[in-house]
């Protein structure tokens, strides 16, 4: 079990890696001629397939599950978030975008290695860490790709200002393409959001003064919360759309990874 | 070897060149004629707006030069009363450098334009149906598309967009991506707004038109198959319009910043794309700061055109240098192709000797062998052959294609085999058909040079 945990390892950096430099050579080339290649979304699934064998594997090896620890949340975030990503390339030309989801698949999932295991905390019951987990996970997944189609919508537009022509912006995804993939992955994320904070709000009873990482996270993840709820309500209500969610997807992803690094870099439980 | 003869743009004004098109129907009857000739074994027809080029090669024994002669005499009757001064003729190497560098687009109106290559695909699918290609042509089409693949793919020579229409469509992509159920308001009207309009529509964009003189409008409208508006109408009409293009001759602004806000707010901020084409400028540069509004005037597409135009210049040094290439591998091929015929011709005196000596066994001492032990036979005859002709085969193409001095000159080997084996002679008894040349196997056809041991069941040996 453990020699296969470690060869689906070794593959799914291999191919995510290679994803990667397919991505990049698909946006560089020269001819604007040709059919797009559809190689790299292929090993993108290649690696999102030993991804998840390494993770059932390496769970199951260590009698652990999967959404109970940062060290696989992390690993599982990168894998919701290839999934979101070929799952939304099927309905518009989104390709492009791989450029930055295989690398970031790859550093979560290469990454994820030097997070410890660590034990679930003993003052929180293990059904509602699981769910708090899960809800942030599969939501980190999903806000990862809407903060990459927020960046390509931030250059895209960039270039449409400037009025340049050709380039890598002229492969990219269109604006308004970009626009609804960041709104439906924001859509589609925010409940899982709000189901993390509000199991986390659960734990906040046992937190004191003195943790002040713990406060730290709380405060990043309402914050966060609340700049995606006015945003998704500014869409709704008064049509605030393109530069302004795509600032806001950026901006709120960052949040996010901030929450999980305040997470990672913890010296104790919640409630230190 | 080929020989190229025609005019393009470069040669001959359009009002030359139009009276040398051909319709597509009558290209076979053309090239049926050509190949008639008697010094023309194969030919094909390159026929575009831009250019009318008779492809051909020659028949064994003829001269290039006959070709082109040949060639021009049947363009040159297409037009009789056209200046002939207007059409050239290409032969050998400078010929094939030519012929792959149009199919690459060096040669074509718009530098790196992609439809010539199609175009040149659909002349050699013509002269193929028609029966005027043979391994020549084959040869060199195949290799001048290869020669365009590798110019397309390995440079920039098709970057960008070289037209201010297709400027505006590539820039509505970026920012719609499918045009399709997509509207596009025409604000007045002049010629590049209408064909910028017209590519937007053939992308099945819907289409309104607005004016200041109602009949004007209705007139284009109908034309366009669009939607006419009326002016007082024209803050309803940017509501709806997801691409706006102007060319009124207005002195002022037509579009103020104001009511495309107010559009802004009413499309819930949807993306807006502006083309202002005139001159005095229609549309109030402010609107640019508006979010998801973007405005491009024609200086701006102008800029892009040019740019565009530059890189290609730049890229035509590579792609020239990838045609060299391309067409000195061909040449190399082309010199070892003048083996081909000596090659027959010594396959073909040797299998008739041996075939008559075992006719004539066939005949006496071994008359009792049966069909399967005669079959067997053949197939030994046909192996001897090749074992004995596949040394000297891949030498003499050797020679042919060789500069190296330390290989011997083909011009003396061909000598004195076709001396040693009375070639000459052979040929004078036996000659050939016309389309010999067609049907030579090409270098690379296994038959021309079988391994020993092999036996293609070519030659069939009467049972009598």
């Amino acid at each position: 079990m453990n020699a296969l945990a470690t060869i689906a390892f070794y593959l799914g950096v291999i191919a995510y890696s290679a994803a990667s430099t397919l991505f990049f050579l698909e946006l560089a080339r020269q001819s604007t001629q040709g059919v797009r290649s559809a190689w790299g979304p292929r090993v993108l699934g290649l690696g999102a397939i030993f991804h998840l064998l390494h993770v059932v594997t390496a769970s199951l090896l260590l009698n652990r599950c999967p959404v109970e620890s940062l060290h696989f949340g992390l690993s599982f975030s990168a894998l919701v978030a290839v999934g979101a990503f070929l799952l939304l390339r099927r309905h518009a030309n989104l390709d492009p975008m791989g450029v930055l989801v295989a690398p970031i698949a790859l550093t979560f999932l290469v990454g994820a290695q030097f997070v410890g295991v660590e034990e679930p905390e003993a003052f929180v019951s293990r059904p509602l860490l699981m769910l708090h987990i899960t809800a942030n996970v599969v939501g980190l997944g999903i806000f990862v790709v809407a903060g990459t189609a927020g960046l390509l919508y931030l250059l895209q537009e960039r270039r449409l200002r400037d009025k340049r022509a050709g380039g890598v912006a002229s492969r990219l995804p269109s604006l308004d393409a970009l626009d609804r993939a960041t709104y439906r992955l924001l859509l589609s994320g925010f409940p899982l959001l709000t189901l993390g904070v509000v199991t986390g709000a659960i734990f906040s009873r046992h937190l004191t003064t003195s943790g002040g990482a713990a406060i730290a996270r709380t405060l990043l993840g309402f914050t966060t919360w609340f700049l995606l709820a006015t945003m998704l309500l500014l869409r709704r209500l008064a049509g605030v759309r393109g530069r302004r969610v795509a600032y806001g997807a950026v901006v709120g992803v960052v949040c996010v990874l901030l929450v999980v690094v305040v997470y990672a870099v913890r010296t104790g439980g919640p409630g230190s | 070897m080929i020989s190229v003869v025609g005019l393009s743009h470069k040669s001959a004004p359009i009002d030359v060149r139009e009276r040398f098109a051909l319709p597509a129907d009558r290209v076979p009857e053309l090239l049926r004629s050509v190949v008639g000739r008697a010094a023309v074994g194969e030919a094909l027809l390159v026929s575009t707006c831009n250019r009318v080029e008779l492809v051909a090669a020659p028949r064994p024994g003829s001269t290039l030069e006959a070709v082109a002669e040949a060639s021009r005499a049947e363009l040159s009757a297409l037009a009789p009363s056209a200046p002939q001064s207007s059409l050239y003729a290409l032969t050998g190497g400078s010929a094939v450098r030519h012929l792959f560098g149009v199919a690459a687009s060096l040669d074509s109106l718009v530098l790196g334009e992609p439809q010539i290559l199609g175009q040149v695909k659909e002349a050699y699918e013509i002269a193929r149906k028609t029966g005027t290609v043979g391994s020549v042509l084959h040869r060199t089409l195949s290799r001048a598309i290869r020669a365009a693949k590798r110019v397309r793919s390995g440079t920039a020579i098709g970057a960008g967009q070289v037209s201010v229409p297709s400027v505006a469509v590539d820039f509505a992509r970026r920012i719609f991506g499918d045009l399709r159920d997509r509207s596009i308001l025409l604000v007045g009207s002049g010629d590049m707004a209408e064909t910028t309009a017209r590519s937007l529509q053939s992308s099945g964009a819907r289409l309104l038109v607005i004016g200041r003189t109602p009949e004007k409008v209705r007139a284009l409208a109908e034309s366009f198959g669009a939607e006419p508006r009326a002016w007082n109408d024209l803050a309803g009409a940017l509501e709806l319009a997801d691409i706006v293009i102007t060319s009124t001759s207005a002195p002022g602004f037509v579009i103020e910043t104001a009511p495309v806000a107010s559009a802004r707010k009413k499309r819930r901020g949807r993306s807006q794309f502006f083309i202002d084409l005139a001159v005095p400028r229609d549309v109030n540069p402010a609107v640019e700061g508006l979010d998801g509004i973007f405005l491009y005037n024609v200086d701006d597409l102008s800029r892009i055109v040019a740019e565009s135009l530059l890189t290609r210049g730049r890229e035509a040094a590579q792609a020239l240098s990838i045609i060299d290439e391309e067409a000195r591998s061909f040449d190399r091929w082309a010199d070892a192709e003048q083996a081909t015929p000596l090659v027959v011709a010594l396959r073909e005196r040797i299998r008739v000797a041996l075939r008559v000596e075992l006719e004539r066994s066939l005949r006496g001492r071994l008359r009792h062998l049966g069909q399967p032990e005669r079959d067997a036979l053949e197939t030994m005859l046909d192996a001897s052959v090749n074992r004995v002709l596949h040394e000297p085969t891949t030498r003499l193409r050797q020679a042919a294609s060789s500069s190296d001095l330390d290989v011997p000159p083909f011009t003396e080997l061909s000598a004195a085999l076709e001396h040693v084996f009375a070639l000459e002679e052979a040929d004078g008894d036996e000659p050939r058909p016309p389309d010999t040349q067609a049907a030579l196997p090409p270098a690379s056809d296994p038959a021309a040079s079988l391994p020993p041991g092999s036996a293609p069941a070519a030659l069939k040996l009467g049972s009598s």
